[in-house]
């Protein structure tokens, strides 16, 4: 053998680095192109960000602050705004607790596996959640007294006592945390309407988002998964059931769901059963969304190999048993994206309801433009950014939740 | 038993006792294609038959129409005196009376080890948790990876994964185990370990049918050898008969291209 390559030494780096006019010259400027294209992207990245900033410099955010409690309750009565608050308290309690059930949760299986439990430090939590944290000082930015900074404050210290206090809880309802929720969601309920409160026709603004989001979530996910497992049932009567209400119901457009939830809903139901427009429209869009999920699980559903049914079929499982502990929870798994995905167009699509009247955090964004101190002065370039940031932050944080959930879940993947 | 080790057909059992698998007459359809043909067999307690041939000729089709997950057409299958029929609940009876192993393993990805085994148990035979969660410990240690108890299926290797989906089986206290090509999945350094448990289970005095390429476990273990061919069921014998002085064509044939 008369040559012999050299292996590399593994110590001499692969990429040395270089000076910044090297590398300018090496990425930036290596032909006469690529030079005239550099000049051109550079004048107009350049051109933007001299508008941003003449932008913001010279944004004047007087009509946000004067609308604030429109934007988010809309016109929610004033003298009752304290029971929003309490519902606000009981929510953070609610999380408070849930989170701790979670964690304890989690705890209980590392030991009983005999494994280092790894509990995420503050900083996790900042860094996962910080939109919303960022949102929420944002939005005290504006209030023209220290009330609202203290409420919240006082929320968030009921979130922290609530999370203390979650250590004390007896193992029972720690092994059906299911229950805080349902028991938190009945008491933010009662808060808001009992004993002469505000029914829910009277919910407005940004409130009416966030609440439209979370009960359409938690209605047309479990409507969805029984559609998706219709669909694959071997009843033909379910089968085609399902089947015609998932196609109709994808082959109609959403605002025309929307109208007829608004304006044609009460010709069609029998009697002198009157629900509000609120619930009218909650209807349409867990109904709609629905079918979108049940399409989204039938997918997962055919993700999971035969073999594993067969596998539970072998061990005497019943056909709905293999169905509720092997094939769903792992055709959930595999479909975490995209039903994140269906969330949050789900969240977004929430301000829809502005079309047929009621009153939104984008709807109410558009009137205050239309107050007479506001009139014509081209506002919704300062109201359209500020209603994005809402849906930006949620919409976000659902999203990196559901790569992390993935990364979590990917533990046992083979 | 002759004295060459030849059976006249599969229905004459090796081991003298009770019967505990039945296939009369039994044939299969895939579309216009028969996969089995005519079919009798009979299986007695604590026997260990083996079933070999070529892909295709039948092998796994049959052990998977004794705990349906394949229907069979025509015939009957009668497993320790259930016969199979349409009804579910019949059919999870004879589920529940038979373990069965597969090539791919089937363990369920998103449960931990000792969930996989205890499943079974505490969703069909309604063991408490602490009760189901010994027995699993029992027979993984019995299967050898007591330690491996709270891992994920994908971070063991093929032949532990394997020895999980035995363990996993045993949880239901079979009467029949069946085994579609338990190793051709593994690599080969890991078929030992696989064949061993094997081993210990049929000593053990456990009922089983095992469909298989391994050769050498069926020379070892098997009561009984069963060579399988388009279908058909061609050739019975103890193993010293059918490793040594074979009698059918199509056997010496296979033999000859394995061996």
């Amino acid at each position: 053998m008369t040559t012999t390559t050299i292996p590399p030494s593994p110590k001499a780096p692969l990429h040395r680095p270089v000076s910044p006019s090297v590398w300018m010259k090496q990425n930036l400027f290596s032909t006469w192109y690529n030079s005239l294209l550099t000049v051109i992207f550079g004048v107009l990245i350049a051109s933007v960000i001299v508008a941003l900033i003449r932008y913001l410099v010279s944004i004047d955010t007087e009509i946000i602050r004067v609308n604030l409690k429109l934007y988010m309750t809309g016109r929610f009565p004033a003298e009752q705004l304290w029971r929003l608050w309490a519902g606000v308290f009981v929510t953070t309690a609610g999380v408070g607790l849930f989170a701790r059930a979670i964690v304890r949760t989690a705890q209980m299986k590392a030991t009983t596996a005999g494994l280092e439990f790894d509990r995420s430090t503050p900083w996790d939590i900042v860094r996962r959640f910080w939109p919303i944290g960022a949102l929420v000082v944002f939005t005290l930015s504006f209030t023209q007294t220290i009330t609202p900074s203290l409420l919240t404050l006082a929320a968030a210290a009921i979130g922290l006592a609530a999370y203390w206090l979650g250590g004390g809880l007896p193992a029972w309802i720690i092994r059906r945390s299911w229950l805080i929720p349902l028991v938190g969601t009945t008491a933010f309920y009662f808060v808001l309407v009992g004993y002469g409160g505000v029914g829910w026709d009277l919910w407005q603004g940004f409130f009416v988002n966030i609440v439209i989001t979370i009960a359409g979530i938690s209605l047309a996910f479990p409507l969805g998964i029984m559609l998706a497992l219709g669909r694959r049932s071997s009843l033909p009567v379910v089968r085609y059931l399902s089947v015609t209400y998932i196609e109709i119901l994808r082959g109609v457009p959403m605002i025309t769901l929307l109208l007829f939830g608004a304006f044609a809903l009460g010709f069609v139901i029998p009697g002198d059963v009157q629900f509000s427009l609120f619930l009218r429209l909650l209807v349409a869009i867990t109904l709609f969304q629905s079918a979108y999920i049940a399409e989204v699980v039938r997918g997962g559903l055919q993700s999971v190999p035969r073999g594993q049914v067969e596998a539970g079929q072998s061990i005497g499982l019943s056909p709905w048993k293999t169905t509720r502990y092997i094939v769903l929870p792992q055709a959930l798994r595999n479909m975490i994206p995209a039903l994140v995905g269906q969330f949050i167009s789900l969240y977004k699509d929430t301000t829809l309801v502005f079309i047929v009247g009621l009153l939104d955090l984008l709807r109410a964004a558009q009137v205050s433009t239309a107050q007479p101190e506001f009139f014509a002065q081209g506002l919704e370039s300062v109201v359209l950014p500020f209603v994005a940031l809402y849906f930006w932050a949620g919409s976000y944080v659902m999203s990196r939740e559901s790569r992390r959930l993935e990364r979590k879940l990917g533990v046992g993947v083979r | 038993m002759t004295s060459t080790g030849a059976f006249a057909d599969a229905t004459q059992m090796g081991v003298t006792g009770e019967t505990m698998i039945e296939l009369i007459s039994v044939d299969k359809f895939f579309g216009d294609f028969q996969a089995l043909k005519d079919i009798n067999v009979r299986v007695g307690l604590q026997e260990v038959v083996v079933v070999i041939g070529p892909s295709g000729s039948g092998k796994s089709t049959m052990i998977r129409c004794i705990n349906r997950l394949e229907v069979h057409d025509r015939g009957r299958i009668i497993v320790n005196g259930i016969e199979l029929s349409h009804d579910i609940k019949n059919i999870q009876e004879v589920r529940r009376e038979t373990g069965m192993v597969f090539q791919q393993f089937n363990l369920f990805p998103h449960l931990t080890v000792i969930d996989n085994v205890t499943l079974g148990p505490r969703q069909v035979r309604k063991l408490p948790k602490k009760e189901a969660e010994e027995l699993a410990m029992e027979l993984l240690t019995k299967v050898q990876i007591p330690e491996q108890a709270y891992k994920y299926p994908g971070q063991l290797s093929g032949g532990q994964q394997q020895r999980v989906a035995i363990a996993r089986s045993l949880a239901m206290n079979p009467k029949v185990m069946l085994f579609d090509e338990p190793t051709s999945a593994l690599d080969p350094e890991m078929i030992k370990e696989v064949l061993d448990t094997m081993q210990e289970l049929a000593e053990s005095g456990m009922t089983m049918i095992v469909v298989t390429h391994e050769m050498g476990f069926a020379k070892e273990v098997a009561d009984r050898v069963i060579f399988m061919a388009d279908g058909e069921i061609v050739e019975v014998g103890t193993p010293e008969h059918f490793f040594e002085r074979p009698t059918e064509a199509r056997t010496k044939l296979f033999l000859s291209q394995i061996l």
